[in-house]
């Protein structure tokens, strides 16, 4: 094994160290693989690239025993191997940090970096176990994460820099990132892609799955696009540019990824006044006209998420003024906020976006149950025409409508829990956490131009956001956070990447 | 795993997806089905019009109380320990009020057994107490003030007001009518009314309906509301047939009624599930107690027999 590593360290490598052949996969009536084959040396990135539900998780939930594929062979070392179930997987080095998180909120940091390790004896050196724990987070840059804490108390991001963490603890050849930077924002992020570097300057061959196209750039050797469940593309990034790839994936080039800013200024029409919550958020206030898009933006943990949940209601112990449309919202009343006219798309699709067990179109229509009285007969023909309408505005085809959402691709789901919040008429604010986690290109721009349309017809959004390009592209409005603060306000045009990181990062010496 | 609940998608189920929803789990229960039914047609006696009458009269009981536990399963609250002592407790309304008339004692059950139950799950949605403890512990105080009230004795049905819950329709035993038009109006408020969708939403993720701005919990007294309303019908149904009202009419009630919403295949997490699964769950319990009854196993086999069958069959619904 040494002796592929340095091979490989010095270049490229005559044969791969891994090979799908031939990989098809169906459920039931869906081909969500047909025919794929893809190749990694050692010391390799290859970026997996496709539309949401392109089949990009099975393939690799397939490599790793997570699902058995119905056709098709893995070689390792030049050898077929069978991967019945995950752990035979790591057995031989092959490790994935899955799309979707799977930490234990009961256990700490500690506990779940450790957490289904093969190689952890019965009895162990827990002072061991720390420092390895304590050195792959300082890897990541997560040194500021408790190893003791309990894992049920971090925020999504921080969740996700755990499971990434525990993958690295382990001994790894073949790493797999399924999206690993959904959660994260730009500080993490670039923490975390020279983290891989180093890995693959050591010889570990990663496969990299990402929305984010800039990291293929940054990050990646090859690129297999993939299409409906088979591969279009498999060449070096090198001899790629943004706009082919994303031709390659949406098979037609995109248009303008962002719609036309809202300039036009007016009246207050949504505003916070001194809101603290303690612990996260300290004094904020802000307003925001109709029309207008208003970003609030930040590293992990920066108080943005807070702030928008307070407004939601979901948040008991804040206190502060909140006003929308000359009506006072309570704090902590989801229901009257709702009533209000307050809509909020979570940032946590698992725990409180979709219904998993319940099929597409339920989802869509779920806030038809919620304001009709309860004896009130259900019109399930005409809710149906409703689904479809809503899945036909948020670009989600119509024959997933009867799936069972925990068996659509992530994407889609998160298209569900934003589709279901731009139905109705009632609607005035739109709170969104990270919006476009997981959603493909040509969805994402698809949906900023429903952002904004719903903004056209006299309504506001606000919304948080790690995604600085997303900021800068799509906000009118936008104030930086930093420990809970806002450090300053801008309005489009007036702010750059550059002042943006830097506002984030170091806004003390910046305002000095 | 195919949900009842939702009467159909946007999109007609073709042949094919008919096919692929006839999988391993599902044929296994078949069979179970199959071997059950022969058993009971092998067995001397079962096919006998008093025992037949007696086998759907007693599986009303506790199919009625089935009907109300998988408001509460649906509701994502697992079960409740407490429907059985409600249920003695409303036949102890039913006969105490029935001096003031058939209705109004009917009525008075029914509010009752409905309230009790409501009360228990507005301490678990709105508190988000663990149902288990909550309902445990109202079983002990339901059946601890009944007994203390009534001394532990029964109250007799002098008169003959209720004899007409007693009766007929056409060829069917009254119970087993009513328990299939509840089964029926069960369903329909599950799959039709938004309350009914809310209960299951609910039961799927709880969170995600707050952050809709829903009220969880009110779906959560909803759910126990009806299963204490159902429950209710079951005890007005026992109360007429057994002339009393008496606190051992709900024992080990709930165990049954829990059996017949799992082996029916409604999910324990919440969620999944359907009325008309339960219904077919309550028929399979019953059928298979009046096999071991009519073969002759002593109590506690009867009690191995059924507590091993159950286990079985749930198990074999698990893929
Ligand atoms: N368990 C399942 N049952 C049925 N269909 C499934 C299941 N898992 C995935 N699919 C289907 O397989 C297809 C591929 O899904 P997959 O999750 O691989 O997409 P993806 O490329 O990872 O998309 P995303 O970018 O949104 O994460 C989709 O059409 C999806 O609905
Ligand atoms: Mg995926």
């Amino acid at each position: 094994m040494n002796a592929i590593r340095e091979k490989t360290a010095q270049g490229q490598s005559r044969d791969p160290l891994l090979s799908m052949r031939g990989i098809g996969k169906t459920y039931g009536e869906v081909r969500a693989l047909s025919d794929v084959s893809l190749t990694l040396a050692a010391g390799e990135i290859r970026a997996i690239c496709g539309e949401n539900g392109a089949g990009k998780s099975t393939l690799v939930k397939a490599l790793t025993g997570i699902v058995a594929p119905d056709k098709g062979e893995v070689w390792l070392d030049g050898a077929q191997v069978h991967f019945a179930a995950p752990k035979d997987a790591q057995a031989h080095g092959i490790n994935l940090v899955s799309q979707e998180l799977s930490i234990c909120p009961d256990l700490t940091v500690l506990d779940n970096i450790w957490l289904g390790a093969l190689s952890l004896p019965f009895l162990h050196r827990r002072a061991d176990l720390r420092s390895r724990a304590a050195e792959v987070l300082k890897r990541l840059g997560a040194e500021h994460i408790a190893l003791d804490g309990l894992a049920g108390h971090l925020s999504t991001g921080e969740r996700q820099l755990i499971e990434i963490a525990r993958m690295l603890a382990r001994d790894t050849r073949i790493l797999i990132l399924d999206e690993p930077t959904a959660t994260l924002s730009d500080k993490e992020i670039h923490v975390l892609m020279s983290a891989l570097k180093s890995l693959r300057a050591h010889g570990t061959s990663i496969l990299y799955i990402t929305h984010r196209l800039g990291e293929v750039f940054e990050l990646c050797d090859h690129a297999t696009v993939m299409r409906g469940g088979t591969v279009v593309a498999d060449l070096p990034v090198a001899e790629l540019t943004r706009d082919r790839l994303i031709e390659l994936m949406l098979g037609r080039a995109l248009g303008h990824m962002f719609p036309e800013h809202h300039i036009a200024d007016g009246a207050t029409f949504f505003a916070i006044d001194r809101l603290n919550v303690p612990g996260a958020a300290h004094n904020v206030s802000l307003s925001v006209t109709k029309g207008q898009i208003m970003c609030l933006t930040g590293q992990l943990g920066c108080g943005a998420d807070e702030v928008i949940r307070v407004v939601a209601g979901l948040v008991s112990h804040a206190n502060g003024r909140i006003t929308l449309d000359d009506a006072e919202i309570p704090l902590g009343r989801p229901e009257v906020a709702r009533r209000r006219g307050v809509r909020f798309v979570s940032g946590d699709r698992a725990e409180e976006g979709v219904f998993i067990d319940r099929p597409a179109w339920e989802n869509l229509v779920a806030p038809r149950f919620v304001e009709r009285g309860g004896a009130k007969l259900v019109q399930n023909r005409a809710l149906r025409g409703e689904a479809a309408m809503l899945a036909d505005r948020s670009t989600l085809a119509r024959h997933r409508l009867p799936v069972r959402t925990g068996d659509l691709s992530g994407g889609n789901q998160q298209k569900l829990a934003f589709g279901r919040n731009i139905g109705d008429g009632a609607a005035k604010l739109i709170l969104m956490i990270e919006p476009t986690r997981g959603i493909d290109v040509g969805a994402r721009a698809e949906i900023y131009r429903l952002m904004r349309d719903f903004c056209e017809q006299g309504c506001a959004i606000l919304m948080a956001s790690s995604d600085f390009a997303e900021v800068l592209g799509i906000a009118d409005v936008v104030a930086t956070m930093f420990r809970g603060e806002i450090v300053k306000t801008y309005k489009t045009g007036h702010l750059d990447m550059t002042r943006l990181i830097a506002d984030v990062t170091h806004p003390e010496e910046e305002n000095a | 795993m195919n949900s009842d609940t939702d009467l159909s998608g946007p999109l007609r189920p073709s042949f094919e997806s008919m096919k692929a929803r006839i999988t391993l789990g599902n044929a296994v229960t078949l069979f179970a089905v199959l071997v059950l039914a022969a058993l009971a047609l092998a067995t001397p006696g079962f096919l006998s019009m008093p025992a037949i009458r007696s086998l759907v009269t007693t599986v009303s009981f506790t199919g009625c109380v089935a009907i109300g536990m998988t408001f509460i399963t649906l509701s994502g609250n697992l079960m409740s320990f407490s429907l059985g002592a409600s249920l003695s407790a409303a036949t102890l309304v039913f006969v105490a009020t029935l001096g003031a008339g058939i209705w109004p004692a009917i009525l008075a059950a029914l509010l009752f057994c409905a309230a009790l139950n409501a009360l228990q799950g507005w301490i678990v949605g709105y508190f988000r107490a663990n149902p288990i403890i909550v309902t445990m512990a109202s079983f002990a105080i339901i059946t601890g003030v009944a007994t203390s009230l009534t001394g532990g004795r029964g109250l007799y049905i002098l008169t003959n007001v209720a004899a007409g819950l007693k009766g007929n329709l056409g060829p069917v035993p009254g119970p087993f009518a009513a328990f299939a038009i509840c089964a029926l109006i069960a369903q329909l408020i599950l799959s039709r009314t938004a309350l009914g969708r809310r209960i299951v939403l609910t039961g799927t993720n709880p969170r995600a309906m707050l952050a809709m701005g829903a009220e969880p919990w009110k779906a959560v007294v909803w759910a126990y509301a009806l299963a204490g309303l159902f429950t209710g019908v079951a005890a007005v149904l026992m109360a007429a047939r057994y002339g009393s009202g008496d606190l051992q009419h709900g024992i080990g009630m709930e165990y049954s009624a829990i059996a017949a919403v799992l082996v029916g295949g409604t999910a324990i997490e919440g969620g999944r599930g359907s009325f008309l699964r339960t219904f077919l769950g309550a028929l399979f319990i019953a059928v298979l107690q009046s096999v071991l009854v009519l073969r002759g196993f002593s109590t506690e086999w009867q009690r191995f027999g059924m507590g091993a069958v159950v286990l079985l069959v749930i198990l074999l619904q698990r893929k």
